[in-house]
């Protein structure tokens, strides 16, 4: 099918007169030439069509009875081909079929013969007017889609700077302990072998500075690809429960240190959704590693998970230092970060939300000075649709119905869906 | 010529830096404290005057960063020079550290070198203030005597 594209017209209204009663398109066309229009004849559908193809044609005035393609039929591929050309029809025996199927099919109007040309010429204007209307309103919505598009890119440019020189300038404090550690070794291997001998445990102390700030660099620059990584996307049912479980495990040697305790607050079921699991573990890992360093040395995490009709909400909770008010706007910033140097990137929360806006989510935070802090993420069970293949669909299909049955079942037994 | 030992504080909060950083300036026969913050820097400076330069990181945690440090040392300390070092070098933290008194701002990872070059040039500038000091001060008392007979 064609895609429904406005063109301007400068001129006046383009009319197509389609009937295969020839005397009556002549009459009926001299009388709308002196009324302004201009106007082009077809005395069949298919001749219609073309000329619909070569002529800047704004309505169609159509007789409903013509052999070889009735009017309904001619109307049908009209707006098929030319979706933004209003359609007025015409008959001799008005009947009401007749005249509900082509008002289905889109036709501006109905008008019944002996035609009153004025009320034609008003209907032709109407229409005109109403297609004016349309492709201004199409004009309209390009421009603010431009717009739109180009506000997201500058906002992607400005994050894409910020994040830039974020980069440059976290890097190069490990790049000068590095440096330094380097120009170091140099000074001592540069002496005689004995005295090099003698000075094995500095040569390993800075070794040691270089293993860390290679380290570093590592964490930022893989922090940064799992950001960047669009295209290895790959949605798949995902069991967020089981994802929260595998974290934890994960965690266990960050929590160590710590007499932390860990709560689950987790509706049974409530966590299949279609989505990218790698980027979601990596998600939790980063919340749940907030939440352990939020904790001094003892306190902590409940991790919940409910359902709400389409989304699912997962919740990271600490009873740690809590955030205070004044720097929690720029906790999602890059590069802003409460931690000492080796601790922390500043990446963590940015790329977080990055990953959840991506997976078409929202990510929110609840803090406390001195009681704690809640992460909220809340995903839709399915993905944007630009970004699913169909086998994505049909899964997130499969989901959606099941979740529609529990619901079902839940108003049958008089129990909410949501919690 | 023998080159005269420069005494050296530097201020940064990353210590591995620091650590390995002094080292490096210790194997050149320098002598070299460190602190961890502003804080630090100043409450070192309130005992040990006699630092020839002090290496000071720009972003640093605790509420008073490199530029804060600066002022408040060059209203206390002005005969100690500065050395801005950073990792997060702009042009505005630039034109401010030197107006605020800095001897030099370097970017990080600077090339040591130039480092040693620098501490070199703000050890001997400071040694030029406290002679210019000096003879003012006795030009003063020359003044004064003469005065008195």
């Amino acid at each position: 099918m064609t895609a429904c594209h406005s063109e301007q017209k400068t001129t006046d209204l383009g009319v197509l007169l389609v009937d295969d009663e020839v005397d009556f398109l002549g009459t009926l066309a001299k009388r709308l030439d002196r009324r302004g229009f201009t106007v082009f004849r077809a005395s069949s559908g298919p001749a219609g069509l073309d000329l619909l193809q070569q002529q800047p044609i704004d309505v169609v005035v159509m007789d409903v009875k013509m052999p070889e393609m009735d009017g309904i039929e001619t109307l049908r591929h009209v707006k098929q081909d030319h979706c933004d050309v209003e359609v007025i029809l015409l008959t001799g025996n008005a009947s009401t079929a007749d005249g509900v199927e082509g008002i289905k099919q889109g036709a501006f109007d109905y008008i019944t013969k002996p035609v009153d040309i004025d009320h034609l010429a008003g209907k032709i204007r109407q229409a005109g007017d109403k297609r004016r209307r349309a492709e201004e309103r199409q004009r309209e919505q390009e421009q603010r889609k431009q717009l739109e598009q180009q506000m997201m890119a500058t906002e992607r440019l400005a994050s894409l700077g910020t994040l830039s020189t974020g980069v440059a300038h976290e890097i190069n404090n490990p790049l000068a302990m590095m440096q330094e550690a380097a120009g170091y070794m140099r000074l001592i291997l540069e002496k005689d072998e004995k005295t090099v001998a003698s000075r094995r445990v500095d040569l390993g102390r800075a070794l040691e500075k270089i293993e860390k700030g290679v380290d570093r660099i590592r964490r930022i620059t893989h922090l940064l690809l799992g950001f960047v990584r669009k295209s290895g996307q790959a949605y798949s049912e995902t069991d967020i429960q089981a994802l929260m479980e595998e974290t934890l495990e994960l965690m266990v040697n960050e929590m160590r240190d710590k007499d932390i305790r860990i709560q689950r607050q987790m509706t049974e079921d409530a966590g299949i959704i279609v989505s990218d699991p790698y980027a979601l573990r990596q998600v939790l890992i980063n919340l749940v590693t907030n939440a352990a360093h939020a904790i001094k040395n003892e306190g902590a995490i409940t991790l919940g998970l409910a359902r709400q009709q389409h989304h699912v909400e997962i919740t990271v909770s600490d009873t740690g230092e809590g955030i205070p008010k004044e720097i929690v706007n720029r906790i999602f910033e890059p590069f802003f970060s409460t931690k000492p140097p080796d601790k922390g990137t500043g990446l963590g929360l940015f790329v977080t939300r990055g990953i959840v806006n991506r997976l078409g989510g929202e990510i929110s935070v609840n803090s406390a000075v001195g009681h704690g802090t809640t992460f909220t993420v809340r995903l839709p069970v399915c993905p944007p649709a630009d970004d699913l293949s169909t086998g994505d669909a049909d899964q997130c299909d499969a989901i959606l119905q099941k979740i529609k049955e529990a619901t079902d079942d839940d108003k049958n037994t008089g129990q909410g869906a949501d919690r | 010529m023998i080159k005269i030992p420069a005494r050296v504080l530097i201020v940064d909060d990353e210590k591995d830096f620091v650590e390995i950083f002094a080292m490096r300036l210790e194997e050149l026969g320098e002598t070299v404290f460190s602190a961890f913050s502003g804080k630090e820097c100043l409450n070192f400076l309130s005992e040990n005057e006699d630092i020839d330069v002090v290496i000071l990181d720009i972003k640093m945690p605790g509420g008073m960063d490199g530029i804060d440090t600066l002022m408040e040392l060059k209203k206390r300390f002005p005969l100690v020079e500065v050395l801005l070092l950073t990792g997060h070098g702009t042009i505005e933290t630039a034109v401010k550290g030197m107006k605020l008194g800095a001897y030099d701002y370097l970017l990080k990872p600077a090339d040591f070198s130039e480092i040693k070059e620098k501490i070199e040039g703000a050890r001997q500038r400071r040694e030029e203030q406290e002679e210019r000091i000096r003879k003012a001060e006795q030009r003063a008392l020359l003044r004064k005597g003469g005065n008195i007979y």
